[in-house]
C-alpha cells in the first residue's frame, strides 16, 4: 500500500472548496476554442479525487451541486453535468474501499473508466435531447485526465506535506 | 489516525444509493425542464449571477495585460500610424469634396430632367464648358452645337428658369447670351397680375423699363416669359423684382430685379426648341 500518508491527515473544508473553485475558474478561463478538444474536465477529476479520498465529505450531493454550477459555467444543458457527476460519483463511491487501496497507476486506470462513463452519460443526454454525435474526439479529455491523475494527487497532498513539517 | 478510511459507524445522512436516486431524479427533472419546457431560465440566471465574480476574476488579469500591452506601444509605431492616418484623412477629404460636387451635379441634372419632362417642347441637354472670356459680355459656351441640331435663337433654361438665348452656333459648341447681357431683351409679364413688359439686360443685371408709374408692381413679384414673341415659350421664370421706386415727375417707374437663382450657377442647361414660325432672331448688340 503506497498511499501517501499525508492523505490520512484531516483536510480542511476550506481547502476542498478552494480546489473546486479553482477547477471552476479553469472552466471559465477564456481559452481558444480548440482547447475544448483536449482539456480535461477538472471539476470531474476533482470530484473523483475527493470522493475516493474523502467520501465522508464529498459525496453524490456535492457532485450534483457542482454539476449544476458546471452546467451554467459551460452553458450546457441544465442538469447534464449534474447527472453525469452524480452517477460517476456514485460509481466511485460504491467501489471507494477498493479504489483507495490501489496505487496511483491503478487508480488512474479506474479514473479513466469513470471519466469515460462521465463523458458517455453527457453524450447520451445530449443525444436524447436531440443533438448530433460530436465525434470520438469527445472521449480524448478523459484520457488526458487519467494521465494527469497521479500529478493531481501529488499536487493536492502538497499543502499537507508542508504542514506536516511544521 | 486514519480519518478517511475509517469505517464510520455513525450515520452520515442518507445512503449513497438513495442520494444517487435523488440526484438522478433531480437531474432528469432539470434536463426535461430545461430542454423540453425551458423552465430553467431564472435558475440559470441566478447561478450565473453567482458565478459572475469568478468570471470577472478570471478575466481581470487578461484584460489588465491587454491594457498594459496597449499602454506600452512604442513611439515609432504611433508615429507611423499617425502619418498613415493623416495621409488617409487627406485622401478622404479630397474624395469627400469630389462627392459633394458630384452630388450637386446630380441634383442639378435631376431638376433639369424634371423640367425637361414637364415641358412639351423638344430640348437638348448641354453642359456649360466655360464662360466667355470677355468681361463686358455675359455669355456661356455650351458643349452642343450644330451636331445636336441647335439653331440660333433657341431659349436656354437652367433648372429654375430662363437664363439666356443661343446666339451663335458652332459645329460642336454654341454660345449662349445670358439675359443679363447688355441689350438682351426678354418679353415678360408679371406672374401675379399679367402686366406685360420688356426686361432689359444692362450688363450684369436686368431691369424693367418703360412701365407706367401706376403699373401694379411690387417687390417680390416674379417675372415670367409672356410667350407672345414666339421665341421664348410662355411661363418660364426669368427674374424676381427686388425693389420698386416711383419717383414723382418721372414718366416710368424704375424697378430693379434679379435674374432667377443666378445665371452663372448652372452646370447643365437645357436648350428648348420653339417651333418653326419664329420671327427673326434678335441680334445682340456687340
Amino acid at each position: 500500500m503506497d498511499r501517501p500518508q499525508e492523505l490520512l491527515k484531516p483536510v480542511k473544508r476550506r481547502f476542498i472548496y478552494f480546489t473546486f473553485a479553482l477547477a471552476i475558474l479553469v472552466e471559465l478561463v477564456p481559452l481558444p476554442q480548440d482547447s475544448m478538444r483536449w482539456l480535461p474536465d477538472f471539476v470531474g477529476l476533482l470530484i473523483l479525487y475527493w470522493v475516493i479520498n474523502l467520501p465522508s465529505r464529498v459525496n453524490v450531493g456535492t457532485a450534483f451541486a457542482l454539476g449544476l454550477i458546471a452546467d451554467v459555467a459551460t452553458a450546457g444543458l441544465f442538469g447534464q453535468h449534474a447527472l453525469a457527476y452524480s452517477v460517476t460519483a456514485y460509481l466511485a463511491l460504491s467501489r471507494q474501499r477498493q479504489l483507495v487501496m490501489f496505487n496511483l497507476g491503478q487508480q488512474a486506470l479506474a479514473v479513466l473508466g469513470l471519466l469515460l462513463a462521465n463523458q458517455a452519460i453527457m453524450v447520451m443526454v445530449r443525444m436524447v435531447t436531440g443533438a448530433a454525435f460530436v465525434g470520438w474526439g469527445y472521449f480524448l479529455p478523459p484520457l488526458i485526465g487519467a494521465l494527469l491523475w497521479p500529478l493531481l494527487t501529488k499536487l493536492l497532498v502538497l499543502p499537507y506535506r508542508r504542514h506536516s513539517l511544521l | 489516525m486514519n480519518f478517511s478510511n475509517t469505517p464510520s459507524f455513525i450515520s452520515h445522512g442518507p445512503r449513497p444509493g438513495l442520494r444517487l436516486t435523488l440526484a438522478v431524479a433531480a437531474s432528469v427533472a432539470l434536463l426535461v425542464g430545461d430542454a423540453r419546457l425551458g423552465l430553467m431560465g431564472p435558475a440559470r440566471e441566478a447561478l450565473s449571477v453567482a458565478l459572475y465574480p469568478l468570471q470577472w476574476l478570471v478575466n481581470a488579469p487578461i484584460s489588465a495585460a491587454q491594457h498594459a500591452s496597449e499602454f506600452f506601444v512604442d513611439q515609432a509605431r504611433l508615429k507611423q500610424e499617425n502619418a498613415a492616418l493623416k495621409t488617409r484623412e487627406l485622401q478622404l477629404s479630397a474624395k469627400l469634396a469630389e462627392l459633394t460636387t458630384v452630388k450637386n451635379e446630380l441634383a442639378e441634372l435631376k431638376a433639369m430632367h424634371a423640367l425637361r419632362s414637364q415641358r412639351a417642347e423638344k430640348s437638348v441637354l448641354a453642359e456649360v464648358l466655360y464662360t466667355g472670356r470677355d468681361p463686358f459680355s455675359y455669355k456661356l459656351i455650351i458643349d452642343k452645337g450644330q451636331n445636336a441640331g441647335l439653331v440660333e435663337g433657341q431659349p436656354v433654361v437652367g433648372d429654375s428658369g430662363l437664363i439666356g438665348q443661343v446666339t451663335r452656333v458652332q459645329p460642336l459648341t454654341a454660345e449662349v447670351t445670358l439675359v443679363i447681357n447688355k441689350g438682351q431683351m426678354v418679353p415678360v409679364m408679371v406672374e401675379r397680375t399679367g402686366v406685360r413688359a420688356i426686361l432689359y439686360g444692362y450688363g450684369g443685371g436686368v431691369e424693367l423699363r418703360y412701365l407706367p408709374v401706376h403699373a401694379d408692381l411690387k417687390a417680390g413679384d416674379t417675372l415670367v416669359t409672356s410667350g407672345i414673341d414666339g421665341v421664348y415659350p410662355a411661363g418660364l421664370p426669368v427674374s424676381r423684382v427686388t425693389h420698386v421706386e416711383r419717383r414723382a415727375g418721372a414718366a416710368f417707374l424704375s424697378a430693379s430685379s434679379l435674374p432667377v437663382d443666378g445665371v452663372y450657377r448652372q452646370r447643365f442647361v437645357l436648350a428648348l426648341e420653339t417651333g418653326a414660325n419664329r420671327p427673326p432672331v434678335t441680334q445682340p448688340q456687340p
